[in-house]
């Protein structure tokens, strides 16, 4: 179906080749998962089926390519537009056509299908994606799993041979990445759809695909095999993973049913019992109650409705200094709308938010105070960076939050080298890698020097390796007493980095307790390695590998993910 | 719901008589019509909240008309207070019929915005850009882009702003402009980009046969050509017949040449765009009844004027009387505007179904 035959690419002005004499053959109705870190181009690879690479960016291609028994590089993408369905990353700026059953229908207009048949597509696309429901909904009005599955249903109906899709839930929530890819399931097992992913959830499509391609970036050479072998063979690897490669396990277990048989093997194993070993394990921090802080905020029978909507209602929180607080639950559950309250943008309805001040004696109450001198204590980083950034370069987005908040300007390297930034100081931010771009934002507010630390969905579009570079920022931020409240749907961030756990649902607090004891204790905000061990004293790789030491030191060691975790995962009691 | 041709039928009965009648009992009835139109139709479209802001602004015209007309203009008997003769412009006696005149003016703006705010409010756009000409589709495709996209941007929009204000960032002047202005740019550029390659990969390009790109091409280069000429024959038309002395017929020639040259070239173009419809409108009796009922409007519009053009127009100012004149026919005419209102209350369940997909037979 497709055919690679020593294909090398280069963008226009480019010094190196993204692809380099890239060798690929996928078999009809096959499911293939394109992975690798950022900029490897998978994007590039993904864009030669269908002829938008070279035809839409330009730049030089050698080598054939052969999708549908077609040339997409003679074709362009066109030609290839009845073979090749093609979905983009971004679920918002898909669309043409405001009404989701139009939308569905544009293509057909637009090839002049006779009415009736047309009818008959829409209609089986609408059933085969599940969106038939939706069908006189505006766009606008979509979540983002939703639009995403408009977005396949779109390109369905001209019924191409293979299905490509680009990072298509890297925007997306957890239970809305999940519908979009179990319906990509159902497609490629009930039409024998030839599908190619690209997608950093490993975890949720590996049970599903069949063959793995992996890009190593800087002109290595490409790894092609099922997803056991090359699992094994590269570092960017869900927990579950890295866990069994650090313990030996083999055939790697790609899920949690298959993982448990190991675990009961290594239960066996222990001695002495395993439930007497890690309750004198579990840290400190995880059971006994922490030593009562200083208030840094203060939330009080906090209510807030907007457009008739109950958004938030009635909470109560109370958030020491040095704290790290995950706020976690559902897409619309409040988060957004509690960090919003909690920098002074959204003013309560009824009750109060009052934050301590190191300057002052008093507490700041959002309310009353400008939201001037709340922003001189609480860094707020949104969702979406790019609202952020303006400037030319990254040093000048710092040096205007600085003065914006009338501080001198600093050295700003130390800043930079932490955030891993330093490198691209003079780099215009939007150039940037997502993850790149995340932490310039967050810079761009450190800057301003803040006690608190506002993060929402820090971790949205970034890659694994992107994510340890956070996860090891953050636990510096975390040693140096910084307060952190972050908002995320990421249960294993939350899990290494947390060490309080809030659930919002539908607007209230459902439980609020020590990390380790929430995620233990439910079944969807439970970390991979938890459910795994159904343990509360594990929760992280590094957990696990603390308790079972593996046969040979040096199979740790060779566990990238690892680096630079073990201090901030350390015992803090 | 109405088919958008009833629409377009309803705007010209109501706009006409809006732009025309310059007498506030019969603008008020235009008004009256919009409104119970609005309230039957509109308000559960999401275009149609934007009805309250036109109106707002039309009410604003209306203040803004009676304080500037009775300010400036001094003439009436009946004089509500005097402002000294020295003061440029305003001094002098302030009278009631100038007020009203003023009043009656904005009245006008004020209806023609609720008319079109109506209209705006009750009509499926998408509906009415595939209504548009085949050789102005690609136009047609252009607005219902920007349809989608504005939300988003209003969106993106915020979201700068909160970000940059917790940022410490302050408008203060023109440069503060750059944070907020900047990434909304971005984005937008950058959404936009990515909404071409999205219809590029869909194939969406009005080409006929994909093979045949080459002469596509060609044909699209002569067109332009062809229209180039047309508008440059029109110029020279319009030149021959206003500057030229004797160059009136050569002028008209040329003019009425060039006229059917554009209308060829584009007819030709429309030619080359195959599209067929998902949805068709069907046509029902409501829809009839409706634009039977614009039409008589109109025609009552028409005649007014004709037979008694005193009663269609209204000035305060003596020696008129203060009551506007009215002709109770164009009154009853011009409540019929209100029909669609009426008719939709009758018939609901009948007319849901009426923007059915193509295939199915009622």
């Amino acid at each position: 179906m497709i055919k690679f035959d020593r294909v090398t690419y280069r963008y226009p002005g480019a010094q190196a080749p993204v692809l380099q004499e890239l060798l690929l053959d996928v078999e009809e109705g096959e499911f293939l998962l394109v992975m690798g870190p950022s900029g490897s181009g998978k994007s590039t690879l993904l864009r030669c089926l269908n002829g938008l690479v070279p035809h839409f960016y330009g730049g030089m291609i050698i080598g054939r390519v052969r999708v549908a028994g077609r040339d997409p590089v003679a074709l362009g993408p066109r030609g290839m537009a009845d073979a090749v369905g093609f979905v983009f990353q971004d679920p918002e700026a898909q669309f043409i056509v405001d009404k989701v059953e139009d939308e569905i229908a544009f293509a057909l207009e637009n090839v002049a299908m006779d009415p009736l048949l047309m009818r008959k597509r829409v209609e089986e696309v609408l059933g085969q994606l599940g969106i038939a429901h939706l069908r006189h909904r505006s766009v606008n009005t979509l979540s983002g799993g939703e639009r995403q599955r408009v977005a396949i249903a779109a390109v369905m109906t001209l019924q191409p041979r293979v299905l490509v899709l680009d990072e298509p839930t890297s925007q997306l929530d957890p239970q809305a990445a999940e519908e979009v890819l179990d319906a990509l399931v159902k497609l490629n097992h009930d039409l024998g759809l030839t599908v190619v992913l690209s997608e950093h959830r490993l975890e949720r499509v590996i049970q599903h695909i069949d063959r793995i391609l992996y890009l190593p970036g800087d002109s290595q050479p490409a790894i092609v095999g099922d997803p056991r072998t090359v699992l094994g063979q590269v570092s960017l690897t869900p927990p579950l993973i890295t866990l069994a490669k650090a313990l030996g396990w083999s055939p790697l277990p790609l899920t949690i049913k298959e993982g448990r048989q190991f675990v009961r093997k290594l239960e066996a194993q222990q001695q002495p019992p395993r439930a007497l070993m890690s309750s004198a394990q579990i840290p400190a921090s995880a059971t006994s109650t922490a030593p009562p802080r200083p208030s840094a905020i203060s939330v009080d029978e906090l209510s807030f409705s907007y457009n008739g909507h109950r958004a938030l209602s009635d909470i109560s929180l109370e958030i020491g200094q040095g704290e790290f607080v995950a706020l976690m639950g559902r897409n619309g559950a409040g988060k957004t709308t509690l960090l919003m309250h909690l920098v002074g943008l959204l003013k309560p309805n009824q009750g109060r938010v009052r934050i301590a001040s190191s300057d002052s004696s008093t507490a700041l109450d959002t309310r009353q105070a400008a939201i001037d001198d709340i922003i001189r204590v609480v860094g707020y980083v949104p969702q979406n960076p790019n609202a952020l950034l303006f400037s030319d370069t990254v040093r000048e987005e710092i040096a205007f939050t600085r003065l914006n908040h009338s501080l001198p300007a600093v050295d700003d390297t130390a800043l930079l080298e932490q955030l891993g930034l330093a490198a691209h100081a003079g780099h215009y931010p939007r150039d940037l890698s997502v993850g790149e771009r995340q932490r310039v934002a967050v810079a761009a507010i450190l800057a301003g020097e803040p006690q608190i630390l506002l993060l929402d969905e820090p971790t949205r579009g970034l890659d694994y390796q992107q994510k340890e570079a956070l996860v090891a920022f953050l636990a510096i931020e975390k040693a140096r007493g910084q307060t952190i409240i972050m908002s995320t749907h990421d249960v294993e961030l939350a899990a290494r980095c947390a060490d309080r756990v809030v659930l919002l649902g539908d607007g209230q607090v459902v439980v609020d307790g020590p990390a380790r004891q929430v995620m233990s204790e439910s079944l969807v905000f439970s970390s991979q390695i938890n459910k795994l061990f159904r343990d509360p004293a594990l929760l992280t790789v590094d957990d696990v590998l603390r308790l079972h030491r593996p046969p040979n030191r040096d199979t740790i060691t060779d566990v990238p993910v690892s680096e630079g975790v073990p201090e901030l995962m350390a015992p803090s009691g | 719901m109405f088919h958008t041709l009833t629409w377009v039928i309803w705007l010209v009965a109501a706009a006409v008589p809006a732009f025309t009648l310059r007498n506030p009992l019969y603008q008020v009835l235009i008004l009256g019509a919009s409104w119970i139109v609005y309230l039957a139709l509109g308000r559960t479209s999401p275009v149609g909240r934007s009805w309250g802001t036109f109106v707002r602004i039309g009410v604003m015209f209306v203040a803004v008309a009676v304080v500037f007309n009775a300010l400036s203009s001094h003439y009436g008997t009946i004089i509500l207070f005097r402002l000294p003769q020295a003061w440029p412009i305003v001094g002098g006696p302030i009278t009631l019929e100038a007020a009203i005149a003023g009043a009656v003016n904005g009245l006008g703006l004020l209806t023609i915005l609720v008319v079109f705010a109506t209209f705006n409010a009750v009509v499926d756009h998408y509906q009415l850009l595939r209504a548009t000409p085949a050789f102005a589709f690609q136009v047609g495709t252009v607005i219902s882009i920007a349809i989608t996209f504005v939300p988003q941007m209003v969106l993106s929009a915020t979201e700068i702003r909160q970000a940059q204000r917790i940022r410490g960032h302050r408008f203060r002047g023109i440069r503060d402009l750059l944070p907020l202005v900047m990434p909304l740019l971005a984005t937008s550029l950058e959404r936009a980009i990515q909404l071409a390659e999205t219809m590029e990969a869909r194939g969406f390009a009005t080409v006929l046969h994909p093979d045949s790109l080459e002469s596509t091409h060609r044909r699209a280069l002569l067109a332009q050509a062809g229209l180039l000429a047309a508008l440059l024959g029109l110029l020279a038309g319009l030149f021959l017949l206003t500057f030229v002395a004797g160059g009136t017929i050569w002028g008209l020639g040329l003019l009425i040449l060039s006229i059917a040259g554009m209308g060829i070239v584009l007819w030709g173009q429309g030619q080359q765009v195959r599209r067929s419809r998902y949805r068709r409108v069907r046509w029902r009796s409501h829809d009839t009844l409706v634009a039977i009922a614009c039409g008589i409007t109109l025609a009552a519009v028409i005649a007014g004027k004709l037979a008694t053009p005193q009663m269609m127009t209204y000035s305060p100012y003596p020696p008129n009387s203060l009551l506007p004149p009215f002709n109770p026919y164009v009154g009853a005419a011009l409540l019929l505007l209100a029909l669609p209102a009426v008719r939709w209350q009758v018939s609901t369940s009948e007319s849901e179904q009426t923007t059915e997909p193509e295939g199915i037979q009622p």
